[in-house]
């Protein structure tokens, strides 16, 4: 293949051979890998890749003597008879043809004329070349294309039957082929701007951006679960569902990048522009035991720094992480200031092993932001209404107040959501030893000696993700002891506690004491023999930040000793059913000495309010006597509105904090997403010596490889300051790399194949000007992805028919030159939800939480280790688009792997295409296909008409958009016949072949007819024609 | 028949309009690479003509199996040396332990064989094949968890993303079966504590897909998707073929594309598979003295018993690459109790396929590999008692065996301080086992390449020795 190839990149042999074309390329493969920019770092003296060092003199000869091949000390070694002065070594792997030697000395015998290589240089808008056969040109792109066949002597092929058209242009744009009444309708348009106008259609369509989303999330390794060892689930469809929104909006593409890359540090980002970060973080995350998580944090950078080189640069910036790239300018040092614009997201590198990784923005669904939007309005509502009765409210406090000091004495405390309350007056809870009850805070007190403490098995039941307060009123006379806990009752227990340990507050929540944990303590020491109220809040988020610690009613500042937690406590479905106590939970050892009054848990985090009027720790009756602080006076406020107020009040104080718990109760459903965030304290990079996590060389600063100059203008050095870069016109990369992977989406191939790389080592594009002109287009055009793709799909080139002759094989079997249209398989997902759509069992239902469609059993229990069985999906769920087939990334999706999908690990943006006997099986076997083709073989029957042929007629365009000849439909007939015959002789066959699927077949039917036309569409549904884009 | 002959047979019997002269041609320079690998290799006169690989899946304890170090007794309780452990990093399990307490094995060592190979007590099977073994005691790793030493071990690379060994054989040698695929693999599971496997560590990476691993698995369907519909018998699927063929090549004289002529030796591929993987599974027609030799397991299918004996069935068939993983021996806690487990499932019948290929001839030019990602550490993991212990991941040094087509038998090769913890004699790396196990199939390591993302990418990156005291 390789010589085929460069015959026709290099163009016609009569062409002078050029530098970027036909001698880099020859240089950087067989030579740059010790004499290119890693040289100098290798001690190699002689650099080829830079055109000073080339031709400089070293030890008194010149390896490139312009115009003087003879005198050319590369031309010398590459000839060389004696073998071990010939370059390339024998050792190196790499020899030099006869071709690449005449190359060589020719453009040398030329001048060895230098060029900067193309991809680095600013794409000029190219003028469209003047071409002989005018007819043929559509538009701008046709006169590229066809100046370069009339070059080489060749002709494009005829415009595709209307039939072929529509199916191609329908497949590219949503990723769905026509249906028969929208292929009839495009037949009797003979209007002149007809496929236009089904261009428009499709790009309309909210299928297109689900059509476009999928290569996006290969590229992004966009996937439902974490990947490593454990592969436990991770929530990040929303982000998804952003980027189908983005495309159906027609984001243009410079926003649809800067949101993406650092739509956090936008000025009042959105929600939104929030959530489209969330694709840096779609790389993998390990949560395996025993790791080093600064090792993982590492990886996590450089995939980030991987994945945008390769989408927008089209680099493999990866290679410079261990050393200087070998073969593009980039140097490690470079690598790494790279690196650093993406090192400073306030993560760990160990991910949590259930659920998203912080940081986090919750990301309510268009629905739930409207539920949320009418608890708001109506939340406003009821506040409104108590406002405008404030001033009657407040008289009939005044007097109720005045009334208290006759009542006996109450206490307040929050309402809603209260877990469990422990007053600790004369009924105790069951307990250990002997509590005595004495005079207390609240009422009356327990006083624990050390030994005793309090047991109640069914409350406080919270996990690591759960949010709760714990609040109580301790009077210490220990400095080592346990206030309260839920945690396996022994010195490092599982659980959470809130302890004494030196005199201070300390906190801990942990799966395991030692590596999964969360730890903090007061910085302050508790003052014993004084009551103290204590309370915890905790957002259920497995970060410390996500605790609070009051004392005495204020936030105390505390010094965090470990943030690892990462596993709950019902780890691997183990059941976790130990007992909230009071004064105990660390083992026997450290039971609580003093006193200890009103204990209170709730299943949600008290305010900060709340917790400071807790504090107050008077009666409403002791408040009220005296002149009230503020966090007394709401206790009155509160308290009155909720129980003593007249029925009227109380009712709106009822219904707002009815909707205020609706509110939480919603804003907990709330998918979440990764996003990317900057750290407060930003984090330092150094160069990294080999690679190695823990082999720190120099510190760096944030910075771009050199040869591409600066960041714009006004651009801070963070990372939107490197987004703004990408989109700037200095950027020669993002335009190209972008238009060349819809080439490839669009051809099979990009104009430069290596589509990831556009490096001294990728490929000499097909046609330059071209891909130029496109990319300027674009970006003249403001970045506008269905402006461009409609550009390309009604130019001449596009509409070609796909048919081969012998000779262009022969010529150009990959169909680089473009003498033909594009024909090849159609990528994974295409396949299943084109047949899903022949049978009308597709069911479009955008967005929303992955989905488990058919898949044999046992595929993930073999291989994973605990809890995570794949539970099929019922109803609508097994027939969606295959986008939102849940990606586990251990065991992917089998029959997507087996169409060559990406297998989300990784950054994938090259489209790959094999042809394997494992195909055939799961298109012939896979029970998606045999109901898929049950069904069409009912449409055949209740749509196609009465005979046979119409039947087979109707099936056959169904599937591929055309009628069949008349041959085709003598052997589909026959077939037909077969099957008729093969069912009816054993009627038992049928009702085993009808039963495979959840969907029941039509029973009005013939039982041995539909199986007989099912078995037909089977083999319709197996044609090369119907997987392939023709 | 190879696939190739199948579609000219194809079409000379049938195509009357015939295909393009150009087409076929290329059609059959396709096949021809697919099923015969690279041109030019094997680079040399190759030893092996395939691997069997027994991925032991969890690492087996050194200590416990081979490596045989009876001074430790002497020092059985007390805390490793320093000078040992020379700071060597830790798992975040053990990093924390305030004691390293000396955990000598409990298991008894004796000589074995003519070559006086050390095994353990836990491996009397193995003991018999002993003259067939070259232990390795000095094999290390550089990764310390198991994903990632699992897919070091599997791609030359700690992280996912590179073709697995097996992939880079098939794509390097091709296939010697035109009906089953070059590279088989079968997972089963252990009695002990597994960890996660993944498809990805025998997936192709970037290369092409066709030469990713095939799993067989115990159900209904070894090969995924392989069954035709309930209802839909084997005469149906032929005369659908048939005419599926003919459809096809109606298409290919319209569009001339090679594509097409592939597709349709890929359905005929796949019907051969109906036939052959059924025939291949079925082990009813195997002897009584067979299943006696493998096991009490061998007749449950799934088992590591059972998948040996497939292991043996598919390398009589030709299939370049068959790998087993047998999951479970992840012993951090209670690691006598279970390795003794572990060895029950796995000892008689990796010892009677060495026996079992050896009587059939096979065992010749047939390389058997048994391994685990990394090894065990010498100190406990949790409390050392007189009976028990638990050992935690240890990559510096362990051991595993060779067997067959270009190994010597009877041989140990390699050595470790008095602690198991350090290789004081012939450090071989991962990359130096993949260089061996190349070079036992004629490859050489360096020469087998596939260019991606710029780079001409190796199995064995840019490091790899081959062993070359250990070869035959």
């Amino acid at each position: 293949m390789g010589a085929i190839w460069l015959g026709i990149l290099s163009m016609a042999a009569a062409d002078a051979a050029e530098f970027n074309r036909d001698v880099r390329p020859i240089l950087s493969d067989k030579c740059f890998g010790c004499h290119g920019p890693d040289a100098t770092a290798k001690k190699i003296p002689l650099r080829l890749d830079s055109e000073a060092a080339a031709k400089a003199e070293l030890g008194g000869r010149r390896a490139i003597v312009d115009g003087k091949p003879d005198e050319s000390e590369l031309i010398k070694r590459i000839t060389a008879e004696n073998k071990a002065r010939r370059m390339p070594p024998i050792t190196s792997g790499h020899t030099l043809s006869a071709k690449e030697i005449e190359t060589l000395r020719e453009w040398i015998a030329k001048g060895a004329k230098w060029q900067q290589h193309w991809s680095f240089l600013t794409p000029a808008r190219p003028p469209a070349p003047e071409v002989s056969n005018k007819a043929r040109v559509r538009n701008a792109m046709d006169q590229f294309v066809l100046a370069r066949l009339e070059k080489e002597g060749l002709t494009p092929s005829r415009e595709a039957s209307k039939e072929t058209l529509i199916r191609r242009v329908s497949l590219d744009l949503t990723g769905l082929g026509p249906t028969p009444a929208e292929i009839d309708s495009f037949l009797e348009d003979r209007s002149p701007n007809a496929y236009e106008k089904v261009v428009d259609r499709l790009l309309a369509s909210p299928r297109y951006g689900e059509r476009m989303a999928i290569r996006w999330l290969d590229a992004a390794r966009y996937a439902d679960t974490n990947g490593y060892q454990y592969d436990g689930e991770r929530v990040m469809w929303r982000w998804r569902d952003w980027v189908i929104d983005a495309f159906n909006q027609n984001k243009p593409f410079d926003r649809f990048t800067l949101e993406q890359i650092a739509g956090d540090m936008l000025p009042n980002a959105t929600a939104g522009q929030k959530m489209a970060t969330g694709f840096n973080r779609n790389h993998r995350g390990n949560t395996e035991d025993g790791i080093v998580p600064e090792e993982y944090a590492i990886e996590y950078v450089v995939d980030r720094v991987e994945t945008t080189s390769a989408v927008f640069l089209g680099l493999t910036m990866g290679c410079g992480r261990c050393h200087n790239h070998k073969y593009d300018p980039i140097t490690q040092k470079e690598f790494y200031q790279f690196f650093a614009y993406f090192n400073n997201v306030p993560e760990s590198g160990r991910a949590m092993k259930y659920g998203n990784s912080p940081p986090l923005t919750p990301a309510p669904t268009v629905e739930q932001q409207a539920q949320l939007g009418e608890l708001e309005r109506k939340i406003r509502t009821i506040e409104a209404e108590i406002a405008h009765h404030a001033a009657a409210t407040r008289k009939a406090q005044a007097a109720w107040e005045r009334e208290l000091k006759n009542a006996s004495p109450v206490y307040w405390s929050p309402p809603g959501m209260r877990d469990a309350h422990f007053p600790l007056d004369d009924n105790l809870p069951a307990h250990a030893g002997s509590p005595a009850i004495v005079e207390g805070k609240i009422g009356r007190a327990a006083l624990l000696d050390g030994k005793s403490y309090f047991e109640v098995p069914a409350a406080g039941q919270f996990d690591i993700d759960d949010r709760f307060t714990l609040a109580g009123w301790f009077y210490p006379e220990c400095s080592a002891c346990s206030l309260m806990s839920r945690m396996n009752d022994s010195p490092k227990g599982k659980g959470f506690g809130v302890h004494l340990g030196n005199g201070k507050v300390f906190v801990a929540i942990n799966s395991v004491w030692e590596t999964d944990a969360i730890k903090y303590e007061s910085e302050e020491v508790l003052e014993q023999g004084k009551w103290h109220h204590i309370a915890v809040t905790y957002d259920g988020s497995k970060m410390a930040a996500g605790h609070t610690l009051y004392v005495d009613g204020k936030p105390a500042r505390v010094h965090v000793l470990q943030d690892n937690l990462y596993r709950p406590f019902r780890n691997a479905g183990a059941r976790f059913t130990v007992p909230f106590r009071i004064g105990a939970g660390n083992g026997s050892g450290e039971r609580f000495r003093g006193r200890v009054d009103d204990v209170h848990l709730y299943a949600r985090m008290l305010k900060p309010e709340e917790i400071e009027s807790l504090a107050v720790g008077l009666s409403l009756r002791e408040i009220a006597a005296r002149r009230p602080t503020p966090a007394g006076q709401r206790q009155l406020d509160w308290y009155f509105q909720h129980e003593a107020a007249p029925s009227e009040v109380r009712r709106r104080w009822k219904q707002l904090h009815t909707l205020l718990e609706e509110k939480e109760n919603l804003e907990r459903t709330f998918p979440t997403v990764m996003v990317m965030a900057e750290s407060p304290v930003p984090k330092d990079t150094h160069l990294l010596i080999r690679g190695q996590y823990d082999k720190k060389g120099e510190k760096v600063q944030p910075g771009l490889p050199a040869i591409f100059g600066r960041l714009p203008e006004g651009a801070g050095n963070n990372r939107l300051g490197l987004a703004s870069w990408l989109i700037s016109e200095k950027n020669p990369l993002t335009a190209r790399v972008t238009i060349n992977r819809f080439w490839q989406m669009l051809f099979g191939a990009g104009l430069v194949k290596t589509v990831e790389d556009f490096g001294l080592q990728g490929e000499w594009p097909s046609h330059p000007d071209l891909l130029d002109w496109l990319a300027t287009e674009f970006v003249r055009t403001g970045w506008d992805v269905k402006a461009i793709l409609k550009t390309i799909v009604i130019s001449a080139t596009y509409r070609q028919s796909s048919k081969a002759t012998p000779e262009l094989l022969q010529r150009d079997p990959e169909n680089r030159l473009l003498a033909r249209g594009p024909r090849f398989r159609m990528p994974a997902e295409m396949v299943r939800d084109n047949a899903l759509h022949a049978a009308g069992l597709l069911k479009h239902r955008p967005g929303g939480p992955s989905v488990k469609p058919y898949q044999p059993a046992g595929l993930w229990s073999e291989l994973i280790m605990q809890d995570m069985e794949y539970v099929q999906s019922k109803g609508d769920d097994l027939y969606r688009r295959s986008l939102y087939t849940f990606w586990k990334r251990t065991v992917a999706p089998p029959m997507m792997a087996n169409f060559d999908s990406a297998l989300r690990e990784t950054c994938t943006v090259r489209e790959n295409r094999t042809n394997t006997p494992l195909q055939a099986l799961n298109l012939m076997n896979d029970v998606t296909f045999v109901e898929a083709a049950r069904f069409i073989g009912q449409r055949m029957m209740r749509e196609g008409g009465a005979d046979v042929e119409a039947r087979l007629r109707h099936g056959f365009r169904l599937v591929t958009g055309r009628a069949p000849s008349a041959a085709e439909a003598g052997i589909l007939r026959g077939s037909l016949q077969y099957h008729r015959d093969y069912f009816a002789s054993k009627p038992e066959r049928v009702k085993a072949y009808l039963s495979l699927g959840d969907s029941p077949p039509d029973t009005t039917l013939n039982g041995a007819e539909l199986a007989a036309y099912g078995s037909v569409a089977s083999l319709m549904l197996n044609l090369d024609e119907a997987i392939t884009k023709e | 028949m190879t696939p190739l002959e199948i579609t000219r047979r194809h079409f000379f019997s049938r195509t009357s309009t015939g295909v393009g002269a150009a087409a076929l041609a290329s059609l059959l320079g396709r096949e021809a690479k697919a099923a015969g690998g690279l041109p030019g290799l094997p680079h040399f006169s190759p030893k092996a003509r395939r691997v069997i690989y027994l991925f032991q899946h969890g690492a087996p304890s050194q200590l416990d199996l081979f490596d045989y170090k009876p001074d430790l007794a002497r020092v059985r309780g007390q805390e490793l040396p320093d000078s040992v452990r020379m700071g060597q990093r830790l798992t975040g399990m053990t990093a924390y332990q305030a004691s390293f307490p000396t955990a000598s094995s409990i298991f008894k060592f004796s000589r074995c064989g003519k070559g006086g190979i050390w095994l353990s007590e836990l491996l009397p099977h193995t003991a018999k094949a002993a003259d067939d073994l070259c232990v390795i005691r000095s094999l290390h790793t550089d990764a310390i968890n198991h994903d990632p030493a699992v897919t070091f071990f599997q791609t030359g690379f700690q992280l996912a993303g590179r073709p697995s060994i097996g992939a880079w054989v098939s794509y390097g040698l091709g296939s010697e079966s035109d009906e089953l695929p070059a590279f088989v693999v079968m997972v089963s599971q252990g009695l002990g504590n597994a960890q996660a496997l993944a498809d990805r560590q025998w997936s192709s990476g970037f290369l092409p897909t066709r030469y990713a691993g095939v799993k067989f698995r115990a159900s209904a369907d070894p090969v995924l998707y392989l069954s035709n519909p309930d209802g839909y018998e084997r005469e149906a699927r032929r005369r659908y073929l048939d005419d599926l063929a003919r459809l096809n090549e109606q298409k290919l004289n319209d569009s001339q594309d090679p594509e097409i002529a592939t597709r349709i030796a890929q359905y005929e591929m796949a019907f051969r598979m109906q036939a052959s993987v059924p025939e291949l599974t079925d082990l009813s027609r195997e002897p009584e003295h067979i299943f006696e030799m493998y096991g009490p397991d061998a007749r449950k299918p799934g088992t590591y018993a059972a998948n040996c004996i497939l292991a043996r069935r598919l390398a009589e068939r030709g299939v370049r690459f068959i790998q087993l993983f047998h999951r479970g021996w992840d012993q951090h806690n209670n690691l006598p109790r279970e390795i003794a487990k572990q060895c029950m499932q796995t000892d008689q019948p990796s010892a009677a396929l060495i026996l079992d290929l050896k009587q059939r001839g096979l065992l010749e030019d047939t390389l058997v590999v048994w391994g685990g990602e990394f090894g065990r550490t010498v100190y406990s993991q949790g409390t050392l008692t007189e009976t028990n212990y638990g050992r935690d991941h240890h990559p510096r040094c362990f051991s595993i065996w060779m067997a067959g087509g270009g190994v010597k038998g009877g041989l140990t090769y390699g050595e470790t301080d008095d602690f198991s913890y350090n290789i004081v004699q012939d450090p071989m790396d991962v990359h130096d086992l993949h260089a061996t196990i190349l070079h036992c199939l004629g490859v050489d390591h360096t020469r087998l390449t596939f260019k991606f993302q710029g780079r001409h990418y190796r199995l064995t990156d840019i490091h790899g020795r081959v062993a070359q005291g250990l070869l035959a």
